[in-house]
């Protein structure tokens, strides 16, 4: 299959894909008890004909598929409805929102991908051969499945209570100090503290994001670490490493110079996989860092029934997971 | 292999650059001209006039000012009005605003400001909250730049509270008029104490003082307001020194933290009321089953778990001190009675009335752990209560479309402390916001609406308190306790506490 055709065929499927995705957050939606035209969008003292007249006006009187056709025909042509709550529109919530949580999933990965290769190659290096070390081949996959096991929303309150509270050595609210002030140029923090060439706004914003990248990426990092081990002890027994042990490099040269290069390559479409279960656990963890990003926009939406923003924040959460995973699952590796 | 591991790793776990060690020095140093404010949620916009949201009322009171205010006891006090007179008949109110009041662009407030605010927007069509408030408004009449004659379809006597409450602001109308509403969402313009300078939704606000404001100068220059919305992460946040104050963390803490060298943390009775807003059908439809069931609830008990006895247990809909309040009137607990009404229907522990019960959880301090207690307190005499945890917003959807349960927790704010406003609004068979639909009660309380244009104050208020008294005598309402606010702060920042909740930054300076 050449690249064009396999491209085509991945656009199809993330499509129908992210169609699916949105029937079923459209239907969801709708049936939970409860009256969408009743949501807060009056006040406490507002009367049965106004709510009758917000259900017109908002098309909630129409059928359920008609009301779908009409919310994605928006969708497709850039309008994701209003915010019944914040009466902004959807699309320009989403358009600040997006680039916070882009930004801190991509340094998560970056965290992520970081600790994965030396995790993964430490689990190789204490790996059990042949009987030998055994114990430290059961302490590295005791640590690795320990953390695996904790939820990045508990890391997250681990790390807030560690370096922000008893060490008070990384802040965890927001994205920058107080007395900072924030550039806007992009959305991007990092990118565009730079741009604007303020350093002390960049080491602020990276300071920031410390704790909470750290949070998301610790939870990913386990299964790379996982994956580059097997890859590692697979590639061991290939012919060029024994070729270029009997020519006398050194260990160290072997695995960094000749081994890691092609153990690392089945790290990539696990990132992509990973990075899917790192943007869904952002909700919580952005929450808890009072970080501005598509979780608590989500999250508020949630809290106020806003349903124009969920819709769309869901949906586009659809589209990051996809995009991302094609491009890390598919395009880089050549298969 | 054995050198690999100790010599080999070390090199690419430093390659790796283990983040740990990012970087030092915390955030913690104090703008001694400024303060930061954890704070649990947003404005839902910057027009101040557009919802209805007690939460972001001392948010919009440091950008905007408001005709009439209120002091720490809540008794009515100047604003951008300086005097207010209402007619006998109840069907005008006469306004003198301040003179040389500034927007922070710079340009007057005038009267016409003052009309466009209460009735043009309106008329425009603008969706805002404070169309309802002001539904009654027909003319502003503006006969010089500081006076103007507010004219109602019907007697409006409680005119001059709503002047001090939810979303009644002045917003400059030439401004406005020219940047059209996204455009004032963006860039709001106030004649409050303070002006926007940066915002971030869900994140930050940035506000810095108004040199040109009309009243005292707040001491404090700049204003961060962090949006924290996790209770943990606001304790988090004041102890570690990243805000210098923040509220409404779990009660449970505010012992904890007040033991705290740096820290000083309160609990303050304010003017909302928590109750359970009851269904005058379905499994409450027997009058039995209802007084039982509140006759049953212990809120001395509810008040010192839950409040550490700072919220006063309540007999009817009104905080101690406003004009709803019944001084002498007490709705007793007592389980023997409660076992009693409910053995008159056929029910025992043995053989429970079966209702449904509702609850937020993290809405308001202990609400889910209160339902709970309820609901063992009801199955001790017979009253066994399904309870569901809903959303907030799903309260109001569920509210509206006329499916709560029996009876639903939930914290009413009635800052102004007029009856009107609270058992008007509670009870009212015609609003949706009301579960209680029966008209025998209910015409009682629209009758008092229609007539609210009773010359007599006192008369006014009195039947006001005997409607309420009845409500909560036939089991129309369940009033349980006055609603606490949890307030943190650095030791060395004070504040001035107010009954309604604010928590004016205004009010603040470092000690």
């Amino acid at each position: 299959m050449n690249l064009v055709a396999m491209f085509a065929r991945r656009v199809l499927v993330a499509g129908a894909t992210l169609l699916m995705a949105s029937v079923l957050l459209f239907a969801a939606l709708r049936v939970l008890p409860g009256d969408p035209a009743a949501m807060p969008v009056l006040p406490a003292d507002a009367t049965a004909e106004e709510v009758e007249e917000v259900r017109r006006a908002r098309g909630f009187d129409r059928s359920l598929p008609a009301e779908y056709a009409a919310w994605l025909g928006g969708v497709l042509s850039g309008d994701f409805g209003r915010s019944e709550h914040l009466g902004r529109p959807v699309a320009a919530l989403l358009a600040e929102a997006v680039p916070a949580t882009v930004e801190l999933a991509l340094v998560a990965m970056a965290i992520a991908a970081v600790l994965g290769l030396s995790g993964g190659v430490l689990l190789f290096v204490l790996r059990a051969e042949g009987g030998r070390a055994e114990g430290r081949a059961a302490i590295s996959e005791i640590g690795t499945t320990l953390l695996l096991s904790v939820p990045e929303f508990l890391w997250a309150v681990l790390f807030i209570l560690v370096f922000g509270v008893a060490l008070e050595a990384l802040p965890f609210t927001g994205r920058l100090d107080a007395d900072v002030a924030r550039p806007v140029v992009s959305g991007f923090l990092l990118l565009d503290t730079l741009l604007v060439g303020d350093v002390a706004a960049f080491l602020s914003a990276a300071r920031h994001m410390v704790l909470p990248a750290l949070a998301l990426g610790v939870v990913v990092a386990p299964p790379v670490m996982r994956v580059l081990r097997a890859a590692l002890v697979d590639v061991y027994r290939s012919d060029y490493i024994h070729q270029a042990r009997l020519r006398g490099l050194s260990e160290t040269r072997v695995l960094l110079g000749y081994a890691l290069h092609n153990a690392a390559l089945p790290m990539l479409p696990v990132l992509g996989v990973q990075f899917g279960f790192l943007v869904g656990g952002s909700l919580l963890v952005e929450v808890l860092f009072a970080y501005p990003g598509m979780g608590a926009l989500m999250v508020g939406a949630v809290r106020n029934g806003d349903l124009p923003v969920i819709q769309g924040a869901g949906l586009v959460y659809c589209a990051l997971v996809l995009t991302v995973g094609s491009l890390l699952g598919a395009r880089l590796v050549p298969r | 292999m054995a050198d690999i591991s100790r010599r080999g790793l070390v090199g690419v776990l430093a390659a790796a650059g283990v983040p740990i060690t990012a970087a030092a020095g915390a955030a913690a140093a104090r703008l001694r001209d400024g303060a930061r404010i954890g704070w649990p949620s947003d404005v839902p916009s910057w027009d101040p006039q557009f919802r209805f949201v007690p939460d972001a009322q001392p948010i919009y009171k440091m950008v905007f000012d408001q005709p009439l205010d209120q002091d720490a006891r809540q008794a009515l006090v100047p604003g951008l009005v300086t005097a207010w007179e209402m007619a006998a008949d109840g069907l005008s109110l006469e306004v003198e605003l301040r003179d040389g009041v500034v927007f922070h662009d710079g340009s007057p407030m005038t009267s016409a400001d003052f009309r466009w605010s209460f009735l043009e927007r309106i008329r425009a069509g603008h969706k805002v909250d404070t169309a309802h408030s002001w539904r009654k408004v027909v003319a502003i009449e503006t006969p010089s730049a500081t006076r103007a004659v507010m004219r109602f379809a019907s007697p409006a006597p409680t005119a001059p509270a709503w002047l001090a409450f939810l979303g009644s602001f002045v917003v400059p109308k030439a401004y406005m008029e020219r940047v059209g509403l996204d455009g004032f969402g963006a860039k709001p313009v106030g004649t409050g104490p303070y002006r926007l300078v940066d915002y971030q939704a869900n994140a930050r606000i940035v506000l810095e003082c108004h040199e040109a404001y009309w009243g005292p100068r707040p001491s404090l220059r700049r204003i961060t307001v962090e949006i924290i919305r996790d209770g943990a992460a606001r304790v988090a946040a004041v102890q570690s020194g990243q805000v210098d104050l923040t509220v409404a963390v779990p009660v449970r803490e505010v012992q904890r933290l007040d033991g705290m060298a740096a820290l000083s943390a309160e609990l303050n009775a304010i003017t909302r009321v928590t109750l359970l807003q009851v269904r005058h059908d379905a499994g409450f439809a027997d009058p039995n089953i209802r007084l039982a069931a509140h006759h049953a609830i212990d809120k001395v008990a509810l008040s010192r778990v839950f409040t550490n006895e700072v919220g006063v247990p309540l007999s009817v809909p009104a905080t101690p001190g406003t004009a709803g309040f019944l001084d002498g009137f007490t709705f007793p607990h007592d389980p023997n009675i409660a076992i009693e009404l409910l053995a008159r229907s056929g029910h025992s522990v043995a053989a429970p009335a079966r209702i449904r019960m509702a609850t937020t959880r993290g809405q308001f301090p202990g609400d889910y752990d209160m339902a709970r207690a309820i609901v063992a307190m009801w199955r001790t005499v017979g009253i066994e209560a399904a309870l569901e945890v809903i959303e907030f917003a799903r309260y109001f959807a569920l509210n509206r479309g006329n499916r709560l349960p029996e009876a639903t927790l939930y914290s009413f704010d009635n800052a102004t402390g007029d009856p009107e406003i609270g058992a008007g609004t509670l009870l009212n068979p015609l609003l949706p916001f009301s579960p209680w639909k029966d008209m025998a009660l209910g015409q009682k309380v629209l009758d008092l609406v229609d007539a609210a244009g009773e010359p007599d104050e006192v008369a006014r208020i009195a039947a006001w308190r005997a409607v309420t008294r009845e409500a909560v005598e036939t089991g129309a309402c369940m009033p349980l306790l006055q609603s606490v606010q949890t307030v943190v702060r650095r030791k060395a920042l004070s504040y001035r506490p107010y009954g309604n909740g604010w928590v004016l930054p205004q009010t603040m300076d470092w000690i």
